[in-house]
């Protein structure tokens, strides 16, 4: 036995049961229900193995779950991107010298402890087309012709849920920023500012390059965050206007809602394995950036 | 004197012993359930305020708490199938019932509903509307609904008359007549479609002329010879949909705009018709103190000349995993009181009339509701609106109103549309088991 070890190796088990009983074996059995035709009937029909039935039917119904895939995808790429890049930003910002910046700070915070369902809620109704805040606001401020129909237009939908879903998001990426940005030592500045370099040049070669354990972080919390959406869509638009904005995670609820619990889990596995897949590259990469700094 | 004294003295405390033990009688009723709560889940709409009062009196005579679990429409399915089937519902919940409703959305009734076969409350129920009760010749459910007509046309009869307009029979001429009110710069027909439930019945309480167009229909979807898919009349009306939606006849927004605001726009006069139930008219006048007459008439889409006959309503079951069985009954007991019935009717500005079997409770009927009744022959009255006349059909009706929108907004034909509903309703019957389909 290492006597340098802090701890006894019989302190895993307790949590390593915990983790296999309640997550593993649950992810598992799921697997395994995807290739049945488990549903709400099965209490007296009885479960039976369909093969890759469920997955044929993924992808090659009319019910068009690939678009809710793509969906998924899409909404994981773009509200990182209009996430991380005003959340970096600001915490720039807010760590120069501006005065208040606490305050700004405790603001920016704020909406990402709301529920989303509260967030939800208010936002369907500053959204509303014919009375909601937003329009009408606009209307008194004469700028009538920026009025949309910001939860039913089809090319207007998808923006909205993105601005919702960065203004509650923004200052929880953006606490993690400044917790990176404290760690990167001023006297680094100071002689980058002797050297001559600008803003600019401290961001790219002195900011950025300290940054990237905090990026990366943001990065895994933003795409496992993107990939498993659900909430802000299904109180924003439960998936509308018609199938508009459905994802993987609405066709499983209402799969599952519907009583096919099989169907419902193999879309559950497909996300899995597409997080799985995700999972992995970014952990691959990340692996990589650590041994070249 | 003394044996007349005597007398009423013994008369006096035996009157007051039996007050007495009467007292103690039911004081040891509601004492047996003191401290418990009572959990409902219900979609919006189908209790409002209405039971208010009734839970309120409920709440006093038993000393419990009544948890009211009042869940958004467009997620209250979802969210039932969900409780149902992780064993975690509340002590009461309530689907939308129709004779198939019972078997197919709440799936196994005996595991998930108490049995309240013989229950004294049963005979409050008219016939037309227990096979929506009752599975297996077991009665589970308690639906007290009203008997007016249900998503009519209802129009401003006023607005009509001061700008010469006439009641539209046909599609043709309710299409000119929302050319004409759009012109007069008002909504010609609110259609809420942010609700998620409502823009379907536009195409649904016109079941009977579909059953006209191919007689038989409603059989056939059945027993599965006959689909949605293809059906002519059924794309006419949806493609008639589609021409309003685009003639902007709904509302400059209506797949964004929800109900909540109806009343109010027909009150200030923004709108001149919507598909709503008779009683809404009380609900308009109350709302908004307007002076304005109202009317009804047939929807005209696909020249429906029929009556949307429906013997299905909102209906309360009692969830069998409950804590409170017995509490749970003594609700069912209690809400099918004369007294309960006429204060759930009484406090409903919705409804003019509640369907029961009691003589006792007085109906408020509307003139505008007989005069309508009165003009329908009786032969237009007979056929079932589609989603309670044909299987499986109610249960996707969130995903039928979805699939409408996107053929609205040019991502699905209408075919299409209907194509799902086959696909759906077959799912249903296999997870059902349903002989026809296998």
């Amino acid at each position: 036995m290492n006597k340098k070890k802090i701890y006894p190796q019989w302190f895993l088990i307790v949590p390593l049961v915990l983790y296999i009983v309640f997550f593993l074996l649950p992810s598992i059995m799921g697997v395994g229900y995807s290739f049945t035709d488990w549903n709400s009937r099965s209490v007296l029909n009885g479960t039976h193995f369909v093969g890759l039935q469920n997955y044929i039917e993924i992808f090659t119904s009319d019910k068009d779950y690939l678009s809710g895939i793509g969906h998924t995808l899409m909404f994981t790429v773009v509200s990182n991107i209009v996430k991380l890049i005003p959340a970096l930003l600001i915490a720039i910002m807010l760590q120069e010298g501006l005065r208040g910046k606490g305050f700004y700070r405790t603001m920016l915070y704020l909406p990402s402890i709301l529920p989303f369902v509260i967030i939800g809620l208010i936002f369907k109704s500053i959204l509303n087309y014919n009375n909601g805040l937003l329009n009408v606001l606009l209307e008194a401020f004469h700028l009538g012709f920026l009025k949309q129909k910001w939860l039913s237009d089809l090319g207007m939908v998808w923006k909205s849920i993105f601005g919702v879903d960065a203004w509650r998001g923004i200052g929880y990426v953006m606490t993690i920023f400044l917790a990176g940005l404290n760690t990167i030592p001023k006297s680094y500045y100071e002689a980058a500012q002797i050297d001559g370099a600008n803003f600019w040049h401290r961001l790219r070669y002195v900011t950025l390059p300290m940054m990237t354990g905090s990026i990366m972080i943001n990065l895994v919390f933003g795409i496992t965050y993107g990939l498993k959406v659900f909430d802000i869509i299904y109180v924003l638009t439960n998936g509308g206007p018609g199938h508009a904005t459905e994802v993987l995670t609405t066709y499983a609820f209402q799969l599952y809602s519907r009583g096919q619990y099989g169907m419902s889990t193999a879309l559950n596995t497909v996300l899995l394995i597409i997080t799985a897949f995700v999972g992995v590259f970014i952990v691959r990469t990340l692996g990589k950036q650590e041994v070249q700094q | 004197m003394k044996k007349r004294f005597l007398a009423v003295a013994c008369s006096a405390a035996m009157v007051a012993s039996m007050t007495a033990g009467l007292a103690t009688n039911v004081s040891a009723a509601t004492d047996e359930f003191a401290g418990e709560e009572l959990s409902i889940l219900v979609s919006a709409g189908w209790m409002d305020n209405r039971y208010d009062e009734t839970i309120e009196r409920f709440e006093d005579t038993y000393d419990v708490t009544v948890d009211l679990q009042t869940i958004p429409a467009d997620q209250y399915m979802d969210l039932l199938q969900s409780k149902l089937s992780t064993d975690s519902c509340a002590d009461i919940f309530w689907i939308q019932s129709n004779p198939f409703a019972i078997e197919s959305v709440i799936v196994d009734p005996e595991k998930y509903c108490i049995d309240f076969t013989g229950a004294e409350w049963e005979e409050k129920i008219p016939e037309a509307r227990r096979d929506a009760c009752k599975y297996n010749d077991k009665l589970y459910g308690l639906q007290l609904w009203h008997n007016s007509p249900e998503y009519v046309m209802l129009y401003n009869k006023t607005l009509f008359e001061e700008n010469g307009w006439e009641v539209p029979a046909n599609y043709e001429e309710l299409k000119a007549l929302c050319a004409e009110i759009l012109e007069a710069g008002i909504t010609p027909w609110f259609l809420p479609g942010a609700d998620g439930w409502q823009h379907q019945l536009a195409f649904f309480q016109i079941g009977g002329c579909y059953e006209e167009a191919q007689p038989g229909l409603y059989e056939a979807l059945n027993n599965n010879t006959a689909t949605f898919a293809d059906n002519e009349k059924m794309i006419e009306v949806l493609d008639q949909f589609k021409e309003f939606s685009d003639a902007g006849y709904f509302g400059e927004d209506w797949i964004g705009t929800d109900s909540t605001n109806m009343s109010n726009e027909f009150g200030d006069r923004n709108c001149a018709m919507a598909l709503a139930n008779s009683s809404f008219i009380k609900q308009i006048q109350e709302d908004t103190g307007t002076e304005d007459e109202f009317g009804l008439f047939l929807e005209p889409l696909g020249d429906n000349t029929y009556f949307p006959a429906s013997p299905a309503g909102s209906t309360m079951f009692g969830y069998n995993g409950t804590e409170h069985p017995e509490l749970v009954k003594e609700f069912f007991n209690f809400v099918t009181t004369t007294e309960s019935l006429q204060e759930i009717l009484d406090n409903s500005p919705a409804y003019t009339n509640i369907h029961v079997n009691d003589d006792a409770v007085e109906q408020h009927w509307l003139p505008e509701e007989e005069e309508f009744m009165n003009s329908i022959p009786e032969e237009k009255m007979s056929i079932s609106v589609l989603q309670n006349g044909t299987k499986y059909t109610n249960d996707y009706w969130n995903n039928f109103g979805q699939d409408m929108v996107a053929f609205c907004q040019g991502e699905m034909e209408a075919n299409d549309v209907l194509k799902n509903m086959d696909t759906n309703r077959a799912e249903a019957a296999k997870t059902t088991g349903d002989e026809a389909w296998k």
